[in-house]
C-alpha cells in the first residue's frame, strides 16, 4: 500500500534505469535529504558533531569498505590503514602549502597508490590468504606510524590538522563540519547507488560469484579486482582525511589502529554486505548500540541492587560488540540491509501479503 | 658477529617458537577438518588460562589439579562454541566464517576482561627464574619447560592420529562426501577436533601466562599463530612445528639485532614480514597441500 | 525393416514386484528435486529382494546417482531434497534418518568415481569405515576378510590412497563399504574409468560377495552389457522415471535396450538406424 508499483510504466529507456522506480522511495528520499540540510536547525550543535558528523564519516568510509567487500568479495582487513594513510596525508598537504580540496584528494590518491601497489602482490591470492596479507598490511602501517617521526610526529604526539578551507574560505564551527561530510557522504553514496549500473559494477558482481567464470565471458576479473581495491582505497583514503579534518580535529596513530579495522568489518557485516542503506544503519548500529547498552545494563544493575565494578562496565560495549557481530551472522548474516528489505517487501503487498506464495 | 649472543638468541627462539607453535597447532587442527580459519584461537588460549586461574580460585585446587580440569571445561566449551556459531554458517562464504570467529576473538576477550579485570595475574607453575646456563649461553628456564611440553603435546596429537579417532578426523579432512557415505559423523569430527583445539589453547595458556603473566595480551598471540600456521601450511601439523622453530629463531635473531637500529617493537615486524613474505611466494606454506589456495 | 511396432512396455510379470514381504528395499514412488527448482527424478519405484543383484541401468544423466543418494542420505550436501514418496529399509521408513545413521543400519553406498581418502593409506581408508564400536579382534578379522577379496590392495596396503590406480582404488572403496558390515551394498558405476579386465574383475568378486554372503546388492552402471552379466534382473530408468523392469535375459534380448544400450545387436545401414531410432518413443 506504501510502495505502490501498480500505475508505474516506462516509455522510454531511461526511465527503466531510473535509480529509484518507486514513488514512495523518491519521496523518502526527497525528505531525508531535506532533513539531512537543516538537521543543523533541527538538532542542536552538540548532536550535530558529537552524533551525526561521525556517523557520515563512518558511513562514508563503510561505504568504501563495502565497495571491496561486498561487490567484490575481497576480504579487507586493512582498510583504517588506508584510511590513515590519507589522514597523514593530506594533513601534511595542508600543512606544505596546498589548497585544502587538493590535499584531500592527494590523501585519496597517496592511499589508492599504496593500496595499489599492495593490492598488485596481494590479489594473486585468494580468500583467507588475500585477509592475512591486508592483516599484515594492517600491522605494517602500524608499526610505519609508531616509527616514523617524519610522517606522524611520533607515537605519542598527535598532528594537528589545520582548519578546512573551502576555495580559500577558512570553515570553521561545527556546522560547516557536518556540511563538509555531509557532502563527502552524499557523493559517495551517489556513486556507489549508480554503480550497479555500470559495467564496473556488474563486472565486480560477476567476479564475486565466480572469478572463473566471469574470466570465460571476458571479464579480466584482476584488472577489475585491481581497480576496486584502487576506488575503495580512494574513497577510504578521502574518508579518513575528512575525519581528521572534520571531526577529530588531529591524528593519531591509535585512530587508524587494528581495532578500527575490526570495527569497520563489523558496520560492514551489521549493515548487510553490499547494501548501500545498510551501510548508514550499520555505522549508526555500531556507533549507538554499545554505549547504550552500556547504559542500559548499568541502570538495570542498579535496579537490580548488584554492583558491577567499573572495569567490568568499562569492557561490557566490546561484550556487546562482540555478540553483535555474532548474534548478525547466526540470525541475519546479510544485515540491517536484509531487515529492511524484509520489511520493505511486505509493506510493498501489504495488506495483500498473504495472497503470496 | 657476537656468536654467542647468536647461539643465545637462536637457541632460546627455538624454544619460544615450539611454545608459540602450539597457538598454530590448534588453528591447523580445526583448519584441517573444517576448513575454517579460526582466528579466535588467541582468545581461547587466554580463556584458558583465566579457566585454570579460575577454577583454582574458586575450588582452592591446587595449579596441578586446576589445568587438567580446566582442560576438561575447555573441552566442552570448545565443543559448544562450533556447535552454537560455527555449525549455522556451514557453507557460507569465508568472509561470513571470519567474521564469525573475529566477533568470537573480541567477545570472548571482552568478557574475560569483563569478568576478571584487565590486570595481569601471575601463572605461577613451579618454574625458577633463573636462567641455566650451557656455557657461556644463558638459557630461559620457563622457555625449556615449554617447549618440552610442547614437543610431548605434538607427539601426543601424532599418536592421536593414528587412532582410529584421529584416522576418522583425517578422513573428514580428505572428503566430507566419502565420509557420510561410510557412516563417518562429519559433524561429530569437526567438533571433536575444535575440543582438541581448546584443550591445546589452554596448555599454551598456562605456558604463556607463567612467562608473560594472564590478561589480554595472550589473545595477540594470534598473529605469531597464524604465521606459523600459514608458514608450515595451514593443515600441516608437522608444519607447524617446523615453522615455530623457524619463526621463534628468526624473530628472536632480529629483535636481537634490528632492535637497537629501528627501535623497539621490531619482532611484530618480523612477523608481519614473515607473514607477507610467505603468502606472496608460496602461499600453501611448507609442508601445505597445493589444492588449498583455491579456498 | 525394424520392427517399429514392438511397443515397449512395462512388464508386470517381474520377480519379487509388489508384496514387500521380503524386499529389503523398497522406494515407493519418490521425487527427487535438486535446489528447489530441478526435478531429477520424476516418479521412481525400485524393489531389491533380500539376498538379491539388481541392477539400475540407464543413460547419463537419467537420475541413477540421485536415486542412490536419495537411499542412502546424501542429497543434502547438494542441495537435493526427497519431495515426495517414501524409501522403505526392511519395511521402516528412511525419512529424517541421517546419513551417517543409514550406515549402521546397514546401507552403505559406493560414491561414483570411487572418493577414497587420498591421503590415508588403503588399511586406514579399511579403518576410517569400521566405526567406533567394532572390537580389535573385530577390526582384524574384517580388514582381513576385505583384503582375501582384494588381494591386490594387500600388497599396497603402504602407500597413500590417492596413489593407487583406478582399478585398485575401486576395490578400495568397494572394500571400505564391506568394513560397514553392510546389508545393503550400492554401487555407483564402479566401472567408470576402468579397463575391461578391470571391470570384469571387480564385477566378479561383487557377484562372489553377493552370493556367498547373501549381501543384497544394488548396482548403478552405464555399462550395461557387464552388467546384465552378473544380475538377476534390472531396472531402466531414463529422464528420471522408471522405464522398464525385466529379467536380466529378458533385457539382454530386448531389442530396443540392444538397439540403445547395448550397440546394436544386427547390422543395419545407417538409414535404417537413424529410421528406427526417431519412430521409438521412450516415456519422457
Amino acid at each position: 500500500m506504501f510502495y505502490r508499483q501498480a500505475g508505474i510504466s516506462y516509455s522510454s529507456y531511461p526511465q527503466t534505469r531510473a535509480l529509484f522506480s518507486l514513488a514512495a522511495d523518491r519521496r523518502a528520499v526527497a525528505i531525508l535529504f531535506v532533513i539531512a540540510l537543516v538537521a543543523p536547525l533541527l538538532f542542536g550543535p552538540g548532536t550535530v558533531s558529537a552524533v551525526l558528523t561521525p556517523w557520515l564519516i563512518w558511513t562514508s568510509a563503510v561505504l568504501g569498505l563495502n565497495l571491496i567487500l561486498g561487490w567484490a568479495g575481497q576480504f579487507h582487513f586493512g582498510y583504517a590503514a588506508i584510511m590513515g594513510i590519507g589522514a597523514y596525508a593530506a594533513i601534511h598537504g595542508t600543512r606544505h602549502g596546498l589548497p585544502w580540496e587538493m590535499a584531500m584528494i592527494a590523501g585519496g590518491l597517496c592511499a589508492t597508490v599504496i593500496g595499489c601497489v599492495f593490492a598488485f602482490a596481494a590479489l594473486r591470492v585468494k580468500g583467507l590468504y588475500l585477509a592475512l596479507s591486508t592483516l599484515a598490511l594492517q600491522f605494517a602501517m602500524d608499526w610505519v606510524l609508531s616509527h616514523v617521526p617524519a610522517i606522524t610526529g611520533g607515537t605519542q604526539v598527535t598532528l594537528q590538522a589545520p582548519p578546512p578551507a573551502v576555495l580559500g574560505q577558512v570553515l570553521g564551527g561545527e556546522t560547516s563540519l557536518y556540511y563538509i561530510a555531509l557532502a563527502w557522504c552524499l557523493l559517495v553514496t551517489v556513486f556507489m547507488l549508480n554503480l550497479k549500473r555500470t559495467p564496473l559494477g556488474r563486472a565486480l558482481v560477476a567476479v564475486r560469484e565466480k572469478d572463473y567464470a566471469a574470466a570465460v565471458i571476458g571479464v579480466n576479473s584482476f584488472r577489475y579486482k585491481l581497480v576496486a581495491f584502487a576506488t575503495s582505497s580512494f574513497i577510504g583514503g578521502v574518508s579518513g582525511a575528512v575525519i581528521v579534518f572534520a571531526y577529530y580535529g588531529a591524528a593519531t596513530p591509535e585512530q587508524f589502529a587494528i581495532n578500527v579495522s575490526i570495527e569497520l568489518l563489523a558496520m560492514v557485516i551489521i549493515g548487510g554486505l553490499g547494501s548501500i542503506i545498510g551501510s548508514y544503519m550499520g555505522a549508526a548500529f555500531v556507533l549507538l548500540v554499545p554505549g547504550e547498552m552500556n547504559q542500559l545494563i548499568a541502570w538495570l544493575a542498579e535496579m537490580a541492587g548488584a554492583r558491577l565494578s567499573v572495569e567490568t562496565l568499562a569492557h561490557i560495549p566490546h561484550v556487546i560488540y562482540g555478540a553483535l557481530i555474532i548474534g548478525f551472522l547466526l540470525v541475519e548474516p546479510l544485515g540491517l540491509g536484509r531487515m529492511y528489505q524484509n520489511v520493505r517487501n511486505y509493506l510493498m503487498v501489504w495488506p495483500y501479503g498473504h495472497l503470496h506464495k | 658477529m657476537d656468536f654467542v649472543l647468536f647461539a643465545e638468541l637462536s637457541i632460546n627462539g627455538a624454544f619460544s617458537g615450539l611454545m608459540y607453535s602450539l597457538i598454530a597447532l590448534g588453528i591447523v587442527i580445526i583448519y584441517k577438518s573444517s576448513s575454517v580459519p579460526n582466528l579466535a584461537q588467541g582468545a581461547m588460549t587466554m580463556l584458558g588460562a583465566y579457566m585454570v586461574l579460575a577454577i583454582a580460585a574458586s575450588t582452592g585446587a591446587p595449579l596441578w589439579l586446576a589445568v587438567p580440569l580446566a582442560m576438561v571445561v575447555m573441552f566442552s566449551t570448545g565443543m559448544a562454541i562450533e556447535r552454537l556459531s560455527l555449525r549455522r554458517l556451514a557453507g557460507q562464504p569465508i568472509v561470513m566464517i571470519l567474521m564469525m570467529t573475529l566477533g568470537l576473538e573480541i567477545f570472548i576477550r571482552a568478557l574475560a576482561m569483563a569478568i576478571w579485570g584487565a590486570a595481569p595475574r601471575r601463572l605461577p607453575i613451579g618454574i625458577s627464574d633463573d636462567p641455566l646456563f650451557l656455557g657461556p649461553i644463558l638459557l630461559n628456564q620457563a622457555f625449556i619447560v615449554g617447549a618440552a611440553i610442547a614437543v610431548a603435546l605434538f607427539a601426543v596429537t601424532a599418536l592421536f592420529f593414528r587412532t582410529r579417532r584421529g584416522i576418522m578426523l583425517r578422513a573428514i579432512s580428505d572428503d566430507y562426501t566419502a565420509s557420510w557415505s561410510v557412516g563417518i559423523s562429519v559433524e561429530r569430527g569437526i567438533a571433536l577436533s575444535w575440543a582438541l583445539s581448546s584443550v591445546i589453547a589452554t596448555v599454551a595458556g598456562v605456558l604463556w601466562g607463567a612467562v608473560q603473566g594472564v590478561d589480554q595480551s595472550l589473545a595477540l598471540l594470534l598473529l605469531k599463530g597464524v604465521t606459523i600456521a600459514v608458514l608450515g601450511g595451514l593443515d600441516s601439523i608437522g608444519g607447524a612445528i617446523l615453522a615455530g622453530i623457524l619463526l621463534g629463531i628468526f624473530e628472536a635473531i632480529a629483535s636481537g639485532f634490528l632492535d637497537p637500529v629501528i627501535g623497539a617493537g621490531s619482532r611484530d615486524l618480523v612477523v608481519a614480514a614473515t607473514l607477507i613474505a610467505t603468502i606472496m611466494i608460496r602461499p600453501h606454506g611448507l609442508f601445505g597441500r597445493h589444492d588449498i589456495e583455491r579456498i | 525393416m525394424p520392427d517399429t511396432e514392438n511397443q515397449v512396455t512395462t512388464a508386470t510379470a517381474t520377480p519379487g514386484s509388489r508384496p514387500s514381504a521380503n524386499h529389503i528395499l523398497s522406494i515407493n514412488n519418490i521425487e527427487v528435486v535438486y535446489d528447489a527448482v530441478a526435478m531429477a527424478i520424476k516418479g521412481v519405484s525400485i524393489d531389491v529382494p533380500a539376498g538379491g543383484l539388481v541392477a539400475l541401468l540407464g543413460a547419463n544423466g537419467a537420475g541413477k546417482s540421485t536415486t542412490l543418494k536419495a537411499i542412502s542420505g546424501l542429497l543434502k550436501p547438494e542441495r537435493g531434497l526427497v519431495t515426495r514418496g517414501e524409501i522403505r529399509y526392511q519395511g521402516e521408513n528412511l525419512e529424517g534418518v541421517a546419513p551417517q545413521d543409514r550406515v549402521r543400519l546397514g546401507i552403505v553406498q559406493v560414491l561414483e568415481g570411487r572418493r577414497v581418502f587420498g591421503h590415508l593409506t588403503p588399511e586406514e581408508n579399511l579403518i576410517a569405515a569400521a566405526g567406533t564400536r567394532m572390537s580389535r579382534q573385530a577390526l582384524a578379522s574384517n580388514i582381513d576378510r576385505v583384503f582375501s577379496y582384494f588381494p591386490r590392495l594387500k600388497e599396497r596396503r603402504g602407500s597413500s590412497a590417492g596413489y593407487l590406480s583406478g582399478g585398485e582404488q575401486q576395490m578400495l572403496a568397494i572394500g571400505r563399504a564391506l568394513m560397514t558390515q553392510p546389508k545393503l551394498l550400492m554401487l555407483d558405476e564402479p566401472s567408470l574409468g576402468l579397463a575391461p579386465f578391470l571391470v570384469a574383475e571387480i564385477f566378479e568378486i561383487v557377484r562372489r560377495i553377493n552370493s556367498e554372503e547373501g549381501l543384497s546388492v544394488l548396482l548403478v552402471e552405464q555399462n550395461a552389457l557387464a552388467a546384465l552379466d552378473i544380475v538377476s534382473h534390472g531396472y531402466l530408468i531414463e529422464n528420471g522415471r522408471v522405464v522398464m523392469h525385466e529379467a536380466a535375459d529378458n533385457l539382454k534380448r530386448n531389442p530396443d535396450i540392444q538397439e540403445f544400450y547395448l550397440g546394436g545387436a544386427q547390422a543395419k545401414n545407417l538409414r535404417d538406424v537413424k529410421h528406427y531410432r526417431r519412430r521409438k518413443r521412450w516415456l519422457t
